[in-house]
């Protein structure tokens, strides 16, 4: 299964991983969740180096203000674009601000618009999805009419819309991915619901006279999750993907905060005088972006029976 | 049927396979070097970049320049941003040229005028023989026209033929013609003024006043979007206009004047500054406009690699600290001074500029006729500003305000404000940075809302009356340009000082209000000059850009080698 | 199947629909207007308020919408206020440009995905399968404009090679189409691979290795024949998205495509010449969603997409 994924070519994924939901609905109830990643654990070393990675870089979100002296708004303009030395690891920047400082203060904004917008759509996805697929008739198409139209724009031009109407800002980069993120979390989840729905277990409810959203919460919910998870993780780095794509059109998060996009567009006039400018931040987004790719990959392996046949 | 169409199918995908798999074994390096280029880029960009242009051959005559944005009309009558096309495919009567170091207005079309005593009426005689591209005679009924497209189109650049008596009642459609301006004979005409205004000539010569062809505009569709039907006198024509692309201009052989070593100007398009960057210095640019790039760049690769090629002219144009009297806290004098107090513009203009700017302390700026070189600035002070602060009863972190920050301007500008606002926030003022992208910035300081900005204004033709009017002129003007300075005096006395004749005495009111606005009113903060920085690649040997610091130039006043 | 398109194609239509009003809508929500945005730094606020009334921009919004929508109908798809001249022109130029670098980036992905899927499964966690895996892996990480700045950085400024922006001829598409191919190469090639891993296991592969058939012949002859079913589903997938999906690397190589065309709408506030071309990379990708569906179904009769 390839999960390739980048901001441009986000269409690409529906019908791959609506594969991925017909091999997961074979899923059998033989082993917990817990179990199953114990067993990620120990098959697959490479899934642990990248949640090991993310775990370094959450730490380093968090206690930011104590890893580093400086200020990551603070100007220096004597100092701008000075190399990487020992009192600088990474260099300066163009106002002349501490690089590392900016990276793990920056490393809080872009995991957050890496998580962030990846809940959010799949709470909406999840919660549009199930209603779809459960009720049918007019809501259904209805819902899926909205999808369609959203999953029809390509999401780069969607994204920008929306983030000119909205202006700059961190609160609406989430709202922007998140409206871009839902629909393709929704059409998945319904046709999932569409399967979970003519099981036997959740006609027999119906039968006995379950509630329907009882149904759709005790039934068909817990039946997702696995589904959700594997769709949560990789959502991650295509949102943390395009929003440096956004960054890098000068939308988005805004200087003087940072973000690592950001840093990357500021960073990309000094390409050929002052390189780690780019590099740095190129090289953060592409470690996280291939921790929670590894990830994803390894949390697939173990919910999908299919693939562990290999 | 459907077995055997899935058959040929297969045929076929399986032949289109088989070629892209070959064609990958071709091309399977090109994927390898690309990923050894990824783990060597590093150590690649430490090999300085200093690979000297590499001479492509250019055909003779051709100059390669390049833009930041596409213009969005080749009309004056639709445009005040794009003066490349108008400076050298139209005339106007008049030119401002850089003449040893001073801008001078000299005659162009108009070869001869005079002045009635009271400053009102113009007569003026035009260049014998001169014809448009197309080939059609260049008459004063053509001027006349010129004049009056502008008021009847009502868009842009209404301003300067408004001066001429009978302007207002065409452009509201209450008289059928310009009745201030007289056709004596083909070559000959009469302007009548409102109002005597010393820099009328000046006036005539910004690219607003182009003369275009009546007879053309009558029969052709696309004027100003058409190379084929954009005609003008001057010494180019434009040939060819890809939008968002390039456009070129090509010498016209019916031109007037001498012949410039310039034949034809490849113009392109390329919106980022580094990218230009790369191609002047990969030889694909004949001449850079360094305005954009930061100047730490200039000054680390052009000014130690070429720094017998730069070119460097003033800006023409002050870039001011604008503060909305409007505001809770800049209402109040003592705040808007102890903000010119805690500015450091020195630091800026060595941090940021490099040295490529020069400090302002008034409206009128360097270069401009009227410019007061003894005016005091106001010093950098931050202890003085405290106190004024505190004095007026202000705690720390008390004054906040907006600072709008337009996304399309170049870093510099950027830099500045959030060096300003941190210089700011050491006196306990907070000014927060809030980033627009241009519509939204300058639709909200159109609205007369925004607490404060940080921007440029490039003079349109060299008098004083320019800025001050556009700034301090009137309510409205004030409403959208000074954010709503409140002195409806001083307004009255701008825009009366443009029908002062006397120069000198002009010149002393233009200062006396600068004080005035500046000095004791603190309307608006000056910081500083940008100096404008080119460029030249090898096969060019001179330039003398244009006089007022536009990115936009005459052709004609490149040198080839 | 017929019936099945033609449903589809009127879905479409009401999904067009959506997007341009959707795009109308939140065109007049964004701050900014589009005529003081056209008239630039220098015009007064009467200027732009004549010239408002002119475009007609003062009328109520849904008289706005039916107009536009009866002009599109009409072909009539108005003039760009940021750049003076009719969508339809400056739409079919800038696709023209769009449509040759996608061909060049399809072309680049579908050769190089289809050789490295194809060689790294030919020995599963061999060399090339490590290789080709963990270069396709970064080049799915990595976002797209550092692979076309460090493209430009080394083959065009540091080799001189090939030009730094421009498509005069075939060499200026060279390292644009590389960069936006990329992503999609690296896609493939693991679909190719996994795909290929899968078929390998079954039994035909073995009776087919059992007539002495080499392991290139087994690969390219059996088992390259039933992985073409996903893989051209996803190549006709991937050409849309590489065709409304240039935006970034038009903007780093400056080249005139519906990308940047669209970008340069959105800043200008330039409401017909947004709607046109959101409106055509709509379609574009509509139809090349459709179109991976029908070779879907003619590749492989025996699945119909249960509706």
């Amino acid at each position: 299964m390839f999960q390739g994924k980048h901001s441009d070519s986000r269409i690409q994924k529906i019908p791959d991983a609506e594969q991925d939901i017909r091999l997961l609905s074979q899923l059998g109830e033989e082993q917990t969740l817990g179990k199953k990643l114990g067993r990620m654990a120990k098959e697959n070393p490479l899934a642990v180096i990248s949640a090991a990675v993310i775990l370094v870089l959450i730490l380093g979100a968090v206690f930011a203000p104590v890893l580093t002296p400086y200020s990551y708004t603070g100007m220096d303009l004597r100092n701008r674009l000075a190399a990487p030395s020992a009192a600088h690891l990474f260099g300066t920047d163009e106002g002349g601000r501490d690089i590392l400082t900016r990276l793990l203060y920056g490393s809080r904004i872009s995991l957050l618009t890496g998580v962030v917008p990846a809940l959010l759509s799949l709470v909406l996805g999840t919660a549009l999805g199930i209603l779809s697929g459960f009720a049918g008739g007019k809501t259904d198409s209805l819902i899926m009419r909205l999808a369609d139209i959203m999953l029809a724009i390509p999401s780069m031009l969607l994204a920008m819309v929306i983030m000119y109407t909205l202006g700059g800002g961190l609160g609406n980069v989430f709202l922007t991915l998140t409206l871009v993120n839902w629909a393709g979390v929704a059409r998945i989840i319904r046709s999932e619901t569409l399967k979970l729905k003519n099981t036997e277990y959740v006609e027999a409810a119906r039968v006995i006279g379950v509630s329907k959203s009882r149904i759709m919460l005790r039934h068909i919910l817990p039946n997702c999750v696995p589904t959700m998870i594997v769709l949560f993780t990789l959502n991650i780095p295509s949102s943390i993907l395009t929003e440096s794509s956004l960054s890098f059109l000068g939308l988005g998060v805004q200087a003087p905060d940072a973000s690592w996009g950001l840093m990357i567009n500021a960073g990309r006039q000094y390409l050929y005088t002052a390189p780690w400018l780019c590099f740095v931040p190129g090289i953060a987004i592409m470690v996280t972006v291939l921790a929670f790719n590894f990830l994803g990959d390894g949390l697939r392996d173990v919910l999908d029976p299919h693939q562990n046949r290999e | 049927m459907i077995q055997m169409k899935k058959k040929k199918l297969f045929v076929l995908i399986l032949a289109a396979a088989a070629a892209a798999f070959v064609s990958a074994c071709g091309k399977a390096p090109a994927g390898e070097t690309a990923s050894a280029a990824e783990s060597g880029t590093a150590a690649a960009a430490e090999t300085s970049a200093a690979a000297a242009p590499a001479a492509q051959p250019a055909e003779d005559g051709l100059l390669r320049a390049a833009i930041l944005y596409d213009m969005s009309s080749m009309d004056v009558a639709k445009t005040t941003d794009n003066y490349m096309v108008p400076l050298n495919v139209f005339d106007r009567l008049f030119e401002t040229r850089m003449r040893d170091g001073t801008a001078q207005v000299e005659g162009s079309l108009c070869t001869d005028f005079t002045v009635s005593e009271d400053g009102l009426r113009y007569e003026f005689t035009l260049r014998d023989g001169v014809v448009f591209s197309n080939g059609s005679a260049l008459t004063a009924s053509d001027v006349k026209y010129s004049f009056e497209r502008l008021l009847i189109a009502a868009n842009e650049n209404t301003d300067i033929p408004l001066e001429v008596a009978g302007g207002e009642e065409l452009m509201n459609g209450k008289a059928k013609e310009l009745t201030g301006f007289e056709v004596l004979d083909d070559t000959h005409f009469a302007v009548t003024l409102k109002a005597p205004n010393a820099g009328f000539t000046a006036e005539l010569s910004s690219p607003a006043m182009s003369i275009v062809d009546a007879e053309t505009m009558e029969s052709v569709k696309n004027f100003g979007s058409e190379p084929a039907d954009t005609i003008g006198s001057g010494p180019y024509v434009v040939t060819e206009w890809i939008a968002n692309d390039h456009y070129t201009l090509e010498y016209n052989d019916k031109y007037w004047g001498a012949e410039p070593t310039v034949k034809k100007v490849d113009v392109r398009v390329i919106p980022d500054p580094g990218t230009q960057n790369l191609m002047f210095r990969n030889g694909e640019l004949d001449m850079i406009d360094l305005q954009s790039l930061d100047s730490s760049i200039v000054e680390s690769t052009y000014k130690t690699e070429y720094p017998d090629r730069i070119i460097s002219a003033p800006r023409v144009g002050v870039t001011y600290f604008a503060l909305n009297a409007d505001n809770e806290y800049l209402k109040d004098l003592n705040v808007r001074k102890a903000i010119a107090m805690a500015i450091d513009a020195d630091e800026i203009i060595t941090g940021i500029y490099n040295n490529n700017a020069i400090p302002e302390s008034g409206i009128i700026p360097t270069g401009i006729w009227g410019h007061n070189d003894a005016l005091e600035r106001t010093a950098y002070d931050p202890e003085g500003a405290k106190k004024l602060l505190e004095e007026s009863g202000y705690k720390d972190g008390e004054i906040h305000f907006e600072m709008a920050v337009d996304s399309a301007a170049d870093s510099n500008i950027k830099l500045t404000c959030q060096a300003v606002s941190q210089m700011l926030e050491a006196v306990g003022i907070r000014a927060e940075i809030k980033n627009y992208d241009h519509s939204a910035c300058l639709d909200l300081r159109l609205s007369g809302k925004m607490d404060s900005f940080i921007a440029r204004w490039g003079m349109d033709y060299n008098d004083p009356a320019n800025i001050m009017y556009t700034f301090f002129g009137s309510p409205e003007k004030t409403a959208q340009r000074s954010l709503n300075y409140k002195d409806k005096d001083v307004m009255a006395r701008v825009a009366a000082a443009s029908s002062i004749t006397d120069d000198q005495a002009r010149e002393a009111e233009y200062q006396a209000l600068e004080q005035k606005i500046i000095g004791e009113d603190a309307a608006w903060v000056p910081l500083f000059e940008e100096l404008h920085l080119y460029c030249l690649g090898d096969r060019v040997s001179g330039f003398t850009p244009h006089w007022a610091g536009f990115s936009d130039f005459y052709a004609a006043d490149v040198v080839l080698k | 199947m017929i019936r099945n398109i033609c449903r589809r194609l009127g879905e479409s239509v009401i999904v067009l629909l959506g997007v341009a009003l959707m795009i109308f809508v939140m065109l007049r929500i964004v701050p900014g207007n589009p005529v003081a945005t056209m008239m630039g730094e220098h015009a007064d606020l009467a200027v732009i308020e004549r010239m408002t009334a002119e475009l007609g921009l003062d009328q109520p919004v849904y008289i706005q919408f039916i107009r536009y929508i009866t002009g599109a109908l009409k072909g009539d798809f108005g003039t760009s206020y940021s750049l003076g001249k009719p969508v339809s022109f400056l739409m079919g130029t800038a696709f023209g440009n769009t449509l040759k670098l996608a061909l060049f980036a399809a072309l680049f992905a579908w050769a190089l995905g289809i050789a490295c899927g194809i060689s790294a499964a030919a020995r599963k966690n061999g060399l090339a399968d490590h290789l080709f895996m963990g270069v396709s892996l970064m080049g799915v990480s990595m976002p797209i404009f550092m692979v076309a700045m460090l493209l430009q950085y080394v083959f065009a400024y540091h080799l001189h090679w090939l030009p730094i922006s421009g498509i005069n001829d075939w060499r200026g598409f060279l390292l644009p189409a590389v960069a936006l191919g990329w992503n999609s190469a690296g896609s493939i090639s693991r679909l190719v691979r996994s795909t290929l891993l899968d078929i390998l296991q079954e039994d035909y592969i073995d009776t087919a290795r059992g007539k002495g058939r080499t392991q290139a012949g087994v690969l390219i002859f059996h088992a390259f024949r039933n992985a073409l079913l996903p893989v051209i589903t996803m190549m006709a997938l991937q050409f849309s998205s590489l065709l409304s999906g240039a935006v970034i690397t038009e903007t780093v190589f400056s080249i005139n495509g519906i990308g940047r065309l669209a970008v340069q709408a959105i800043a200008g506030r330039d409401i017909p010449l947004l709607e046109g071309t959101a409106l055509f990379t709509t379609l574009v990708v509509i139809l090349g969603n459709l179109a991976a569906d029908c070779l879907y179904d003619i590749l492989d009769p025996r699945i119909r997409k249960e509706v």
